[in-house]
């Protein structure tokens, strides 16, 4: 027999973790995006504060910061991790699947279920570590009490509890594209109109003045404000560090057009049907094969690196200059009293705070950061593109079902050839976009950049999906018509 | 060592080999013309900038609700 296989962990748990069911019917298309949309709504609406940290001020600040929008996770509130463990363990599980490191066969389906329960299982118990990890090190507060720290776990792992099963709807058909996606595209968007039309108001001194957050509703807000000379207001508006500034607006804006380009570079291969003649077409191949993927794989990488280097500095080391691990790893400095900056060798990972800085002090991060974006991203997208189900050898076969076959060539040849196109495709995509992420976060744009890139491709990959339903379901579609668009708008 | 020696030859070209592979084929890319561009950003943007702005709603919800319960 194969012996222990790691799927079967999952079996004691299974009649304990609660399952969203598949529909039982075919869902509508206004009904789909409804499930989507509300699922993305109710995560926003989730994010409240802690019960239980403590008052005092601590002197262990935000480790993760530049990690945080693209995982979807707000600082101190139950969505403390946001979707990272969800989206690194169904990334984690599906590559080690398909690599055939770990035995599961997908044509059973008990041992569908066991997966997708055992992927579940992994994502929760990611939840309490780094629950326990943030807890212990004292992020919340020194000397919390016993219930203090039941209360944390409660919350946090009870949150991500919540957030497994609300992807999970969006997962099972109820909604489009697969439910981190949708939800974190949706966290992006709002995150990006909050940070440049935002209109909640944030005190900035003590005389009481305040300032927007939105950097565009900043520099309207400043030029009508009494207290601040014109130049001045147009001055703050590009450079706040405080709060999110024009030129990050800019930059931002700047990449998601880089992307969008990029998103429409695609070879056409010629195509013709088998069953009737002289009907030709073109099959399109997409330079961003697997979409933004690539970058989110590399960021869980980057996660998992800097969560290792802040249990081993904090918890072991309590972030002693003195000590050896210290010394190794690379130690944390406070700034604004708000983030840990990693120090040394550490931040060779770790984007900059802006490219000045970079440039002055560490010229060095500048390759290593753009090199492990474009190594894991790279390694990535070649294996990814071979186990997701749209591999060469897959096209191949759904030709085949559809009587077409590539100008030109006998359909046997269909897989070889397509195999020359498909994974340089899906490597080069990856590359073009981890270069495109490291740009922008070299210049400081602290996780922004590649949370736009992500956040556009996702939208891309909605929009796309959204669209093809629409034109399949007849455009019998009672919001398009309360929306007045003849579903040519998206 | 012979064999060991092509070994480490192949590790070094495997990188060259693919970024000429990858040039290559981002040359041979169609590319958008500035009509199809415009479309396409226009229909990004206004997606992207409507969930984005729904769900900004949701956040200003959230804002007395802190308050409240802080």
């Amino acid at each position: 027999m194969a012996g222990f296989r790691l799927i079967d962990v999952a079996k004691p748990f299974l009649p304990l973790l609660p399952e969203v069911e598949l529909p039982y019917e075919k869902i509508g298309f206004d009904d789909k995006i409804v499930y989507t949309l509300i699922s993305g709504l109710i995560f926003l609406f989730a994010q409240f504060p802690l019960a239980g940290i403590s008052k005092e001020s601590t002197n262990v600040l935000d480790p993760i910061y530049f990690l945080r929008s693209i995982f979807a996770s707000e600082p101190k509130t139950l969505l403390e991790f946001g979707l990272f463990p969800v989206v690194s363990s169904a990334l984690i599980m599906q590559l080690l699947a398909g690599l055939k490191l770990i035995k599961v066969n997908f044509k059973l389906r008990q041992d569908r279920e066991l997966f997708q329960s055992t992927t579940k299982l992994f994502a929760i118990a990611q939840y309490f570590v780094l629950a326990n990890i943030f807890i212990f090190s004292g992020y919340y507060g020194n000397n919390l009490s016993l219930t203090a720290i039941v209360l944390l776990n409660l919350q946090l792992v009870g949150a991500g509890f919540f957030v497994t099963l609300l992807v999970e709807v969006v997962d099972k058909g109820h909604g489009f594209a697969s439910g981190a996606m949708a939800i974190t595209t949706i966290t992006i968007a709002t995150n990006f109109v909050a940070d440049v039309l935002g209109i909640n108001q944030f005190p900035v001194d003590d005389e009481g003045h305040t300032e927007p957050q939105g950097a565009l509703i900043n520099l309207l807000q400043s030029l009508r404000a009494s207290h601040k000379t014109y130049t001045g207001a147009v001055v703050g508006a590009f450079n706040r560090d405080y709060l999110p500034n024009l030129t990050t607006a800019f930059l931002v804006v700047g990449l998601a057009a880089a992307v969008c380009l990029l998103q429409n570079y695609r070879i056409e291969l010629p195509i013709r049907s088998t069953r009737a003649r002289g009907t030709t077409n073109v099959y399109p191949i997409r330079l961003l094969y697997i979409g933004g993927l690539s970058i989110w794989f590399s960021y869980v990488i980057l996660f998992y690196v800097h969560i290792a280097a802040f249990s081993l500095v904090q918890l072991v080391a309590k972030n002693d200059p003195t000590s050896i691990i210290y010394k190794i790893v690379g130690g944390y400095a406070p700034v604004n009293n708000l983030l840990y900056v990693p120090q040394f060798p550490l931040s060779l990972l770790t984007p900059p705070k802006s490219f000045l800085e970079c440039l002055i002090r560490q010229p060095l991060t500048l390759i290593t950061f753009t090199a492990f974006l474009v190594g894991t991203g790279a390694w990535f997208a070649t294996n990814w593109q071979a186990i997701s189900g749209s591999s060469a050898r897959d096209i191949a076969q759904q030709f085949k079902e559809q009587g077409i076959t590539l100008m030109g060539r006998r359909e046997q040849s269909v897989a070889k050839e397509l195999d020359k196109v498909v994974p340089v495709a899906s490597a080069a995509g990856a590359v073009s976009l981890a270069l495109i992420v490291s740009a922008g976060e070299l210049l400081g744009l602290k996780g922004k950049g590649a949370s736009i890139v992500l956040g556009v491709t996702g939208t891309f990959a909605l929009l796309e999906l959204i669209t093809m339903d629409y034109q399949q379901s007849g455009g019998q579609s009672a919001l398009a018509q309360v929306l007045g668009a003849p579903g040519g708008s998206f | 060592m012979a064999k060991g020696n092509n070994q480490i030859e192949k590790l070094a070209e495997a990188p060259v080999e693919f970024i000429k592979d990858g040039s290559a084929f981002i040359q041979k890319c169609q590319k958008p013309n500035s009509k199809e561009y415009l479309k396409i950003v226009r229909s990004v943007g206004i997606g992207f900038v409507a969930v984005g702005i729904i769900g900004y709603a949701i956040k200003l919800v959230h804002i007395p609700i802190r308050y409240l319960i802080v």
